[in-house]
């Protein structure tokens, strides 16, 4: 018997389908989510389907044999195009939806006009069946009355080709360039030859009876490969995923080791489910069981009162921000220890900013807080003794400036008593001397309230200190010490200045230092230039500077760097601390202090001061 | 108060301290004027009022020091009281080397105060009338003529007419003459008196101009 070539080849291709489209769908049938398997799956079936089609048509006896099948074919048409389409969107990821639906729309209303509409959707009628040879074999080839409808459907055709051209452009300037090249590149190629082939033999340009498998089977070759690929991917995926948890459980052991070696204690607060999750050494931190259920209103029930509001608002803060935070405070253990605690974390949020996660860690810091609070405690101390050192080298001065209004008081009562005397008394000048005396008493009461403020022994206590008020108070210390050293003393302050954020005795002491500095500068200079000035200015958007200059013999370059130091002097009485002391309460302010020689007329010390935040909010 | 009533003037740049001594100098009878700095006063001052100073040592500017010496410069050295919020020593040594009437603490006891200042006001009357005669007495001496006063200066040393002639190289009758035109210009009979008069008026207080040759 001969063996039938045509049989052969379009046989084993629809079953090279049907192969494919089983394990496509078998593919799916494991991993629902993998829809572009079932599509390529559906496509195999369609493209096996019309195969067959084209088969019989191929090896039909009568006409009306040959409608039939034709007709029929046009279902696997349909089924072939619409997985294409839906193919095409889901797998390259590209295509414009209205051109997928009008293709999409366009075969399902031709699908109703085939069955409804003359024989099928080509032709009205076939009237007569031709025949010619084909690879040895005789095949029959259609002719008769063509379906007007068809041009619809090769219209149809040809937007097909459009939405898999664009598709494949956009994929390919997305840079997707593989699958655009290969997948999108090959489908639109067989398409566009199984189209042609169909719309030529349809008109009669070539006599062939419709092949469109051939071509056809390249799309399917080509997708199939593609798809492949992924499967193939998923194991050597899945090995990387053991490696990687290899690696995960390495690095997560590793990570508690260093965890429990730092002492830090780690807890993640899930906002979304409103969980808490914490490790044994955290809640050890906290006072917490390690079967103890955490909830947030415990948590902060441990901490110390004044403390709770800093760390919401640092929470808050950062949820506003970049999400990282750093606080410091303390919690009171159960049993009434207290305990300060260092905390570093960073919330998470979700897509739409809304924060999710709080992870942070929290560590012991109680030593280094003691250990601080020591150092401080020492600073203030040191700080107190340069106060109450410089006010007695403005002793002299100060007990001046206290007498004066003593003697006007004094005077003013000898006054008084002499005219009420008289017998009939001026007793408006005597009201005059009573309230001349309530003023002088207040004018000495201020001073000395002046100079307890700066004896107090206090902490360091920031808020918003005006600086001209600052200035002012310690000119009206210094001033009459300046003025019996034939010395002017002269202040310049910016108008725009904002009060800044400070301890004012801290503050005065500092400019009282350098102020009295700067007078001892002009202990050689004679003549008319003895003058100390001091200004103020905005020093950008987020503190002020002030600069206290003499018209001394400036600092020699040798010595520059040294003046900071403790114990330096160039003064037979100092102690060398007072710079030293300045600088450390300006650096404890935030701001910096730093000395310039003016070239041979006078030195300049310069400090800033940060502006106080509320002020800078507004 | 009559034109020549002597003047207290306080000069203190306390403008609340210059009100109350103020008050206190015109209860006890005082006339007072009050400047606010050692400026003011040397422009306001009168140029021959009879009165006194009575200045904060420390002020700003020209202080009380400086104000001492440009007081002692004019032709109505006004006696100066020091007034001070406290001791300061090197000042007070200065001040009073320099003359200073007195040195008064701001709250030194009224009495003191005010006895100071009616020392430095009597100080003040004895010093003009002085100054008064000197430059009466001085006025008669200015009628005398170079050799006269040459004649004299050898007169109250003492030396005889002869010697006189010797040292001067003429007659001792010219001599003769010039001591009569002397005491007539004076108005003194005796030797004793034109000695006394002379040393009054402070003239002669250096060595005689000429001294005799060869001794």
């Amino acid at each position: 018997m001969q063996v039938s070539l045509i049989t052969v080849i379009w046989s084993m291709s629809a079953s090279a389908c049907l192969t494919l489209a089983a394990i496509h769908l078998l593919i799916w049938a494991k991993d629902r989510a993998a829809v572009a398997n079932l599509v390529f799956s559906l496509l195999a079936i369609a493209t096996a389907a019309w195969t067959f089609c084209e088969l019989w048509m191929m090896r039909a006896d009568t006409p009306s044999e040959f409608a039939t099948v034709l007709k029929w074919g046009h279902v696997a048409v349909w089924l072939l195009i619409v997985s294409l389409v839906v193919f095409v969107r889901n797998f390259l990821k590209a295509g414009r939806p209205w051109l997928a639906w009008t293709v999409c729309g366009l075969r399902t209303l031709l699908l109703l006009v085939n069955f409804l509409v003359g024989q099928n959707l080509n032709y009205r009628e076939v009237t007569h069946l031709g025949h010619m040879r084909l690879l040895g074999e005789s095949v029959a080839i259609p002719e008769g009355v063509p379906n007007p409808w068809i041009l619809l459907g090769q219209l149809s055709l040809v937007i097909l080709i459009i939405f898999l051209a664009e598709a494949t452009i956009a994929a390919w300037r997305r840079g997707d360039r593989h699958r655009a090249s290969a997948l999108g590149g090959s489908i639109v190629f067989y398409v566009l030859i199984s189209t042609g082939q169909t719309l030529s033999v349809f008109w009669g340009v070539v006599r062939v009876p419709y092949v469109g498998t051939v071509f056809f089977m390249g799309v399917i070759a080509v997708m199939g490969y593609e798809l492949s690929k992924d499967a193939v991917r998923a194991p050597q995926l899945d090995r990387k995923l053991q490696v990687t948890e290899a690696g995960l459980r390495e690095s997560e052991g590793r990570m508690s080791l260093a965890v429990e070696g730092a002492d830090f204690g780690i807890w993640i607060r899930d906002l979304a489910r409103n969980d808490i999750w914490a490790t044994d050494k955290w809640r050890a931190l906290f006072g917490f069981s390690k079967s103890e259920r955490l909830e947030l209103d415990c948590i902060l029930e441990r901490f110390h009162p004044e403390d709770r509001d800093a760390f919401r608002m640092a929470i808050e803060k950062a949820a506003e921000g970049d999400g990282r935070y750093e606080v410091d405070y303390r919690v009171v253990l159960p049993n009434g220890e207290l305990r300060w605690i260092g905390s570093r974390g960073r919330v998470e949020f979700d897509g739409a900013g809304k924060p999710m996660i709080v992870r942070s860690v929290s560590q012991d810091i109680t030593k280094r807080k003691v250990a601080e609070q020591e150092v401080q405690t020492l600073q203030q101390e040191i700080a107190h003794v340069g106060r109450v050192s410089m006010l007695g080298q403005l002793a002299s001065a100060l007990a001046h400036e206290i007498n004066q209004p003593l003697a006007a008081i004094l005077r003013n009562a000898e006054a008084a008593e002499l005219f009420l005397q008289d017998p009939s008394p001026d007793l408006d000048e005597v009201r005059a001397i009573l309230s001349d005396i309530r003023s002088d008493d207040q004018r000495a009461g201020s001073v000395i309230d002046r100079m307890r403020g700066l004896l107090k022994r206090q902490n360091l206590v920031r808020r918003p200190v005006d600086v001209g008020e600052l200035v002012g108070g310690v000119i009206a210390l210094v001033g009459s010490d300046a003025a019996a050293r034939h010395i002017t003393l002269s202040v310049a302050m910016a108008k725009d200045l904002r009060p800044v954020c400070g301890d004012p005795v801290h503050l005065q002491q500092v400019l009282l230092n350098l102020i009295v500095n700067g007078m001892d500068a002009l202990g050689d200079v004679t003549g008319k230039d003895r003058h100390v000035s001091v200004s103020a200015s905005l020093d950008g958007p987020g503190s002020v500077e002030i600069v206290v200059s003499d018209s001394g013999p400036g600092i020699p370059a040798d010595k520059l760097t040294h003046i900071f130091d403790s114990f330096f002097t160039t003064k037979p009485e100092g102690m060398g601390m007072g710079l030293p002391i300045s600088r450390t309460i300006i650096e404890a302010h935030g701001g910096r202090l730093w000395a310039e020689s003016n070239n041979g007329s006078g030195a300049s010390f310069r400090f800033t001061l940060p502006i106080a935040a509320e002020d800078l909010a507004r | 108060m009559s034109p020549s009533a002597p003047t207290v003037h306080v000069v203190d740049d306390d403008a609340s301290f210059l009100a109350a001594i103020s008050r206190l100098l015109r209860a006890n009878g005082f006339s007072v004027r009050t400047y606010p700095s050692a400026h003011e006063f040397l422009a306001q001052r009168g140029a021959d009022a009879p009165g006194c100073v009575l200045a904060d040592l420390r002020m700003p500017g020209m202080d009380g020091l400086d104000l001492q010496s440009a007081v002692a410069q004019t032709s109505n050295p006004l006696p100066i009281l020091f007034l001070t919020g406290h001791g300061d020593i090197p000042s007070t040594v200065r001040a009073m080397r320099d003359g200073a009437e007195d040195f008064l603490e701001k709250r030194a006891p009224k009495v003191k105060l005010l006895d100071a200042v009616k020392r430095a006001l009597a100080r003040d009357a004895r010093e003009r009338d002085a100054r008064a005669r000197q430059r009466e007495l001085r006025a008669r001496f200015d009628a005398l003529t170079e050799r006269e006063l040459e004649v004299l200066s050898h007169v109250v040393q003492g030396r005889l007419n002869k010697q006189i002639a010797g040292d001067l190289g003429i007659h001792e009758r010219t001599v003769k003459l010039h001591r009569t035109a002397i005491t007539t210009k004076l108005g003194v009979q005796s030797v004793a008196e034109l000695t006394r008069l002379t040393q009054e008026a402070g003239i002669f207080l250096e060595p005689a101009r000429t001294f005799p040759k060869g001794q």
